[in-house]
């Protein structure tokens, strides 16, 4: 009872979330990206290359005139959007909870305090997995919309998050 | 009060038709497709196989209906203080539910079983929100035995409570011993029906006024001579009246039908305090009764429209948590009418205090220009680009631009208005709606996670939005006062991560 204290707490000295420094997803993710960019690029331009190839009598002049001026702008859009958004990308662990932000037009950071944490998970997609990257997926009580997921982590580094994730999971119970 | 529960027992041999109903119910349910497609070819169908078709059907469930009462068997195991119940024709399945686990027994009654007369047990346990334990046809004075029996075992076996000695009973039939804690009287109802479900009384307004105005102008191109010959004669002001009369009377209808609704939804409806829970049971042909823990309660939202202030009632909606997201609209409990005195008083009885508003946030007045911009702007922007580009007839309907922009506007502007997120000490109360005035309150406990977003042009102005993540939903507030919102996510955070405190 004497070490019970109850002082009114200062909240302007609290941790601040915003001013977390995050740590950039790992470079190799940039790879993934890319790839991920290539692929999308190229059914973009290989849909109306075959179908001009089966039926040509659809695609006029003008219709290649409008394909010809969107797709590039398309292109650069969505390669300008995937770098940008690789870059903005960041995670952090605090000691109470985890931070995650994204987003390039908007900031968007959520939350996510470890007590609770209903679940981790680890993610490895086909070219991830290729370049030894995992992603951590942690999931909470509130829904889809206030799950996790965090991609791009060395796949040795991942597995300690989640065990870090599990222990604190743990401890709470 | 002689029955050996000890021995297996069957359910009410009259119940064999309320399982036969069921399974008619659950096979016409799965086979809908193929009913309606018979039903569409019925002529080409030969009668007499559809007879002997529909004779088999029927015996197969009626000998399925038989073995089901057969291989349904219920008993009291008072050695190991169980509940035991057998079920399953081929797939035998045991349950056996531990007496002191048991947390609420209820007994309803659906339509199909007041009209065999029969009522349904349910065994409701803290492990799960399923329900574990269902006995489909029991008599009433069996049933009311069997849950006094296995009340009574939980009692002597976890600790006395002298809330739960009394045989209280959700059905309207048996005499309540425990004062009811909130019960909705039918004027109250009548109050309810009147003001409430604007939207969907709408909906029903537009589809009915659109359906007679298509016959209306077929009416009219089918017959010409009518239309020169008396056209003249539509004197201007009739056609006014008329349609004066009109909304009047579809207004009436549509009133009527939602009264009714109301009342076949919520008659008799009653909230009995019970061992810390809340128990509620409700409706006119089918009694349903829902059982509320506290903690599990998760958002409460109370609304109420202008109509509803000055006849002095609110609605409340209690979300709990949920386990899966399917869930999550139907375990919604719906209090459809309530005086503010007790709507304070389950308020109270769900947070153990009055949630009051405390500091009070605004949005920013470009949240106000971007929604109209969506609402007003686009769909303007769209009608000009249609008429001049595409369609130019759709101008004549150009006088309907000016009602659509005030209706509208005005809307966006009472939203705007009422759009507030008050934070106090223990709860975050949101507040939302242009007619029903909605107040969602949460108690920062019961946060899952946070999420906040800016736009980067929004960085300089010190504007943010916020979105607070529970088990029974969002609770969303977009552009108010950045640093402020930071500051209080801190301090959110603070007291989740420093406190064990139960969220469900």
């Amino acid at each position: 009872m004497e070490n019970f204290t109850n002082e009114t707490i200062d909240t302007t000295q609290l941790p601040k979330f915003e001013e977390v420094i995050f740590t950039p997803l790992h470079s190799k993710y940039f790879t993934v990206v890319v790839i991920n960019l290539v692929i999308i690029i190229a059914i973009l331009m290989l849909v109306p290359t075959v179908f001009s190839f089966f039926r040509p009598e659809l695609f006029s002049g003008r219709l290649w005139l409008i394909i010809g001026a969107i797709l590039p702008v398309v292109f650069i859009w969505i390669t300008t959007f995937s770098i940008l958004g690789y870059k903005r990308k960041g995670f952090a662990f605090r000691e109470h909870d985890v931070l995650y932000k994204s987003g390039v037009i908007a900031t968007n950071t959520i939350v996510i305090p470890y007590n609770r944490v209903q679940h981790v998970a680890l993610h490895e997609g086909l070219i991830s997995r290729y370049l030894g990257l995992a992603k951590v997926e942690i999931f909470t009580a509130g829904g889809s919309s206030s799950d996790l997921e965090i991609p791009g982590i060395d796949k040795e580094q991942a597995e300690k998050i989640k065990q870090l994730l599990m222990g604190k999971i743990q401890k709470q119970l | 009060m002689s029955t050996d529960f000890s021995l297996p027992q069957r359910q009410s041999v009259v119940g064999i038709w309320v399982l036969f109903f069921y399974s008619l119910q659950r096979y016409g349910r799965a086979f809908w497709p193929i009913i309606l497609i018979y039903a569409f070819r019925f002529n080409e169908v030969n009668k007499i196989y559809l007879v002997l078709s529909l004779v088999a059907v029927f015996t197969a469930i009626g000998i399925i209906s038989y073995l089901k009462y057969l291989n349904f068997t219920f008993a009291l195991d008072s050695e190991n203080k169980e509940f035991i119940i057998n079920e399953g024709i081929i797939n035998k399945t045991k349950t056996a539910i531990q007496l002191n686990k048991i947390q609420q027994v209820n007994i309803n009654q659906s339509f199909i079983q007041r009209l065999i007369g029969v009522y349904e047990l349910n065994v409701d346990t803290a492990g799960s929100n399923k329900k574990e334990g269902a006995i489909k046809a029991i008599s009433h004075k069996l049933a009311l035995e069997l849950k006094s029996r296995l009340l009574d075992n939980d009692l002597k076996s976890s600790y006395i409570n002298s809330e739960l000695i009394s045989e209280d009973d959700s059905t309207a039939e048996s005499v309540d011993v425990l004062q009811p804690f909130l019960k909705i009287s039918f004027l109250s109802l009548l109050k309810v029906g009147i003001t409430s479900n604007y939207g969907r009384s709408i909906a029903l307004l537009l589809l009915f006024f659109s359906t007679i105005y298509e016959n209306f102008l077929k009416f009219g191109d089918d017959d010409d001579v009518y239309k020169e010959k008396f056209g003249d004669y539509i004197d201007q002001n009739l056609v006014l009246q008329s349609i004066l009369l009109f909304i009047f009377w579809l207004i009436f209808i549509v009133l009527i039908v939602n009264i009714f609704r109301t009342i076949y939804k919520y008659y008799n409806y009653v909230i009995v305090r019970q061992n810390g829970s809340l128990l509620l049971s409700f409706g006119l042909i089918s009694t349903k009764s829902t059982i509320l823990k506290p903690e599990k309660v998760q958002i409460v939202v109370s609304s109420r429209n202008f109509f509803q202030k000055k006849m002095e009632i609110l609605e409340l909606k209690i979300k709990q948590a949920t386990s899966g997201e399917k869930e999550q609209s139907s375990s919604a409990i719906e209090i459809p009418g309530c005086s503010e005195a007790e709507g304070n008083e389950i308020l109270n009885l769900l947070y153990q205090k009055i949630p009051t508003k405390g500091l009070m946030l605004k949005p920013n007045w470009r949240k106000l220009i971007f929604s109209i911009f969506l609402t007003i702007g686009l769909p303007l922007f769209a009608f000009i680009a249609i008429g001049s580009y595409i369609d130019s007839s759709i101008f004549d309907y150009a006088f309907l631009a000016p009602i659509y922009v005030i209706c509208i506007g005005l809307i966006q502007y009472f939203k705007f208005v009422n759009n507030r997120l008050f934070i106090n000490k223990d709860f975050i109360i949101k507040q939302s709606g242009a007619w029903d005035v909605k107040k969602e309150i949460i108690k920062p406990s019961k946060i899952q996670a946070v999420s906040t977003s800016q736009l980067f042009w929004h960085k300089k102005l010190n504007i943010g939005s916020v979105i607070l993540h529970t088990a029974g939903g969002d609770i969303a507030f977009q552009l108010g006062d950045y640093i402020v919102l930071k500051q209080y996510i801190n301090k959110w955070l603070y007291e989740i991560e420093t406190s064990d405190s139960n969220w469900m």
